[in-house]
């Protein structure tokens, strides 16, 4: 079989009906188990702790309520960058000033002398300013998408800008909450991370989507006969082998990224790069079987209503 | 279109690998025991605090408190000199005047094993009201109670000196003020009507009484000094001294919001991802050569351009562009941009097989390769710079150019700077940039030139003859 004459358009049923299933489990999921927000965005404290030997949770836990008057969790972390921790996290969603943090450090470093503990990581945030940086993140966000679309639209005016945008911006939003999922379903906090693999997805997953909208924009010129799923197919067609081979490039190099992240015990950065591989490979997917399938209905629709306004083969 | 010469290919190249590993190394030289940097290399890049450690702390007011712009600018200047006081310097200080919030970043101090950043957190934010008052009472509570005569405010500069105090005394340390005419003033009567009693002259830093001196003579000419009568030490004097300078702060400041990062679990991250980053340049090379042969191997020098072109970029190498602070969000904005990077040259060593295929001969086909090409590159890359330039603006200080198109819409957040995202957006910008420059431009010129040579006029060469 020839894969750069396969009807792309022909399974476009399956495709978005198992994009959009997708869709609702993920968003199911982020329902019934709940979004974990980094104390960036909601607010709060964690103070993290390396230390040697074993140390006992409930131990910690008293030691530090002792010192903070407050009242707190505490989990313990095996191996993560080589080293054993444990985190105190406050149960109010609140900030500790610096006065508090230094007791608990001499609280904690005082009981556990034999354990060689030492600070590792503190963040605290006021949830005001957590939430007004996760709001000025979406917001950004969504502005990004907005102008791309209006972007969109003026270039590929002649394959129908409006709709082309805006079915290029279904596909980021399939992206974005398949990015979102990962982030879900493998209980990670969102963080400045979030927000970064979000964007690199967008920019990533737009790129995609034009390289095809400008191989339509091309064929429509030279042959302005072609029906438009005809258009299509031979589109997503002919630049295949640059999907194939860009994606499988791009994927392998973050594919190394995690694989080292996972050998080196660098968390940071696996939390990083793996929702990003998981996003790349929605962003080639969402390009060809999502924003592509959603143009052509949208084109068909719009000739059944109105004929002229149309694009099609008859258009121009 | 314009014949490309046969020795371009050369230049280029040599352009690139000379660019490139200077980007990497830098240029300095070493006479004796110093060094003299002339060109900034890899090792100069600034780390961000999340990659080596450090400390990020938002200051806002104690409650209730409404500053003024003028008194959260006062704050900002204290805090500055506070930080050199602490003996940091590398530190990037940013005000927000509407939210009443400065937002403090400093890297882990080198080679510091016992830095305790809680105590320099609470030091910075420590309130220095400082008060000249007649007496030395307080009331139960610790609190004066003596007239205040003037506040620190007037002081217009105190000094930390070492010398006699008195003619022919030893030699103490002290510390030396100098008033402004109102507080001179105020300070002359007061002292005059105090000569021969048993009344002190105290000076407050808050509730901390600093200094508590009966009046030998009346003090006219605005100048003053704190003596201890030769117990205070070196440290003493230059910390009250630059309390006292620093010591205008009308208001306590709070810090609700504050992460502090050890450089162990940064350090960690930064070995991974440079090896992460020179295995996966190595495969994706080798991708490319495996698919696009002669071709491949061009892009692989074009991509190393771009690798070296992004080093330059965020390491002060060019000129002009000051030295960037690098964070893991910024290293996402250039496997982005890498990728990018990439995706050009597929795109249009693609395109030049797909003509091949349809009978060009090599020169057509390399020609109507780029030509065809561009669009795509062009549309896919600008969007990105989209991207960029609104997280330049929603998340850079207020004052640059993105930020102030944008205000309208970020505005009303405050501008709460989050340089992590920032950087995202900066190194984006580059990545696309010079993905006009390497990925269209070098490599435009390096596969025309080389297309010329007898030997590598086989279509094959491109991939060509391969796929079917």
């Amino acid at each position: 079989m020839n894969l750069k004459s396969f009807d792309f358009l022909g399974i476009k049923k399956y495709t978005l009906t198992a994009s959009a299933i997708l869709m609702g489990l993920i968003i199911a999921c982020a329902l019934i188990f709940g979004v974990l927000l980094n104390v960036q965005f909601s607010g709060g404290t964690i103070v993290t702790y390396t230390y040697t030997g074993t140390i006992d949770e409930a131990a910690v836990k008293e030691a530090a309520e002792t010192a903070l008057q407050k009242s707190v969790s505490v989990n313990t972390k095996k191996g993560v960058n080589n080293l054993d921790s444990f985190e105190i996290v406050l149960n109010e969603k609140e900030g500790i000033s610096a006065d508090a943090q230094g007791k608990l450090t001499d609280e904690i470093t005082k009981t556990f002398a034999d354990n060689d503990v030492k600070l590792l990581s503190n963040s605290t945030v006021d949830p005001i300013i957590g939430m007004e940086f996760f709001a000025k993140s979406l917001v950004a966000i969504a502005l990004a998408a907005v102008l791309i679309v209006i972007y969109v639209a003026f270039r590929f005016k002649r394959i129908s800008g409006w709709s082309s945008g805006v079915m290029a911006l279904m596909a980021l939003l399939h992206d974005a909450i398949v990015v979102f999922g990962v982030f879900v379903i493998f209980r990670i906090p969102l963080d400045f991370n979030f927000v970064a693999v979000i964007l690199t997805i967008l920019g990533y997953s737009i790129n995609d989507t034009i390289i095809i909208y400008d191989r339509m924009r091309e064929n429509q010129r030279l042959y302005s006969d072609l029906s438009r799923t005809v258009l299509v197919n031979r589109s997503i067609g002919e630049t295949l082998s640059r999907t194939i081979n860009t994606t499988l490039t791009t994927i392998a190099a973050i594919a190394v990224i995690c694989v080292v992240a996972v050998v080196c015990h660098v968390e940071s950065i696996l939390s990083f790069a793996f929702p990003l591989l998981i996003g790349m490979i929605s962003g080639t997917y969402s390009t060809i079987f999502v924003a592509c399938p959603l143009w052509t209905i949208w084109q068909d629709h719009k000739a059944k209503r109105s004929p002229k306004k149309a694009f099609a083969k008859s258009a121009r | 279109m314009k014949r490309i010469g046969k020795p371009i290919f050369f230049i280029v190249a040599a352009f690139i690998f000379v660019f490139t590993t200077l980007a990497f190394t830098g240029l300095h030289t070493t006479y004796g025991d110093k060094t003299t940097t002339y060109v900034k290399g890899a090792g100069d890049i600034r780390w961000g605090i999340d990659i080596r450690g450090g400390v990020d702390v938002t200051f806002t007011p104690s409650e209730g408190i409404d500053a003024t712009e003028e008194q959260m600018n006062a704050a900002t200047e204290t805090l500055k000199q506070r930080m050199v006081s602490l003996n940091i310097t590398d530190y990037e200080v940013y005000t927000d005047v509407q939210k009443d919030r400065i937002i403090v970043r400093f890297p882990w101090k080198e080679g510091e094993e016992s830095f305790d950043p809680e105590a320099a957190i609470a030091e910075l934010g420590e309130t220095a009201l400082l008060t000249f008052r007649k007496g030395a009472e307080t009331d139960e509570e610790g609190v004066p109670t003596g007239e205040v005569l003037f506040e620190g405010g007037h002081v217009n500069k105190a000094e930390a000196l070492y010398g006699p105090v008195t003619d022919g005394g030893s030699n103490e340390y002290f510390v030396s003020l100098e008033l402004d005419d109102e507080a001179a003033k105020i300070f002359a009567d007061a002292t005059g009507s105090m000569v021969g009693t048993s009344d002190t002259i105290s000076i407050w830093m808050d509730n901390t009484m600093v200094s508590n001196a009966t009046v030998n003579a009346a003090i006219t000419d605005g100048k003053a000094i704190i003596t201890s009568g030769g117990s205070f030490t070196r440290e003493d004097v230059e910390g009250l001294a630059n309390k006292i300078n620093a010591g205008n702060l009308p208001f306590k400041l709070e810090t609700e919001t504050y992460s502090t990062i050890t450089p162990t679990l940064g350090q960690g991250a930064l070995a991974a991802m440079t090896l992460a980053g020179v295995i996966a340049f190595v495969l994706i090379c080798v991708f490319m050569i495996v698919m696009y042969r002669v071709q491949g191997i061009i892009i692989s020098i074009a991509l190393l351009g771009q690798v070296g072109g992004m080093i330059a970029a965020i390491s002060g190498f060019i000129p002009g562009i000051n030295s960037f602070t690098m964070t893991i969000p910024g290293i996402a904005g250039i496997i982005l941009a890498i990728g990018m990077g990439v995706d050009a040259n597929v795109i249009t060593a693609e395109r030049i097989k797909e003509e091949l295929r349809n009978g060009k001969s090599i020169d057509g086909a390399v020609n109507a390769g780029f030509e065809r090409g561009f669009t795509a590159i062009f549309d896919g890359n600008i969007t990105n710079v989209i991207v960029a330039v609104i997280l330049m603006g929603a998340f850079g200080s207020s004052d640059n150019f993105f930020a102030q198109i944008l205000s309208p819409v970020f505005g009303f957040f405050g501008f709460a700077t989050e340089g992590s995202v920032f950087s995202f957006g900066y190194t984006l910008l580059v990545g696309v940039v010079l993905n006009f420059v390497f990925g269209v431009l070098a490599t435009r010129l390096m596969t025309k030139s080389l297309s010329r040579f007898k030997w590598f006029r086989k279509p094959a060469l491109y991939g060509g003859g391969l796929a079917k």
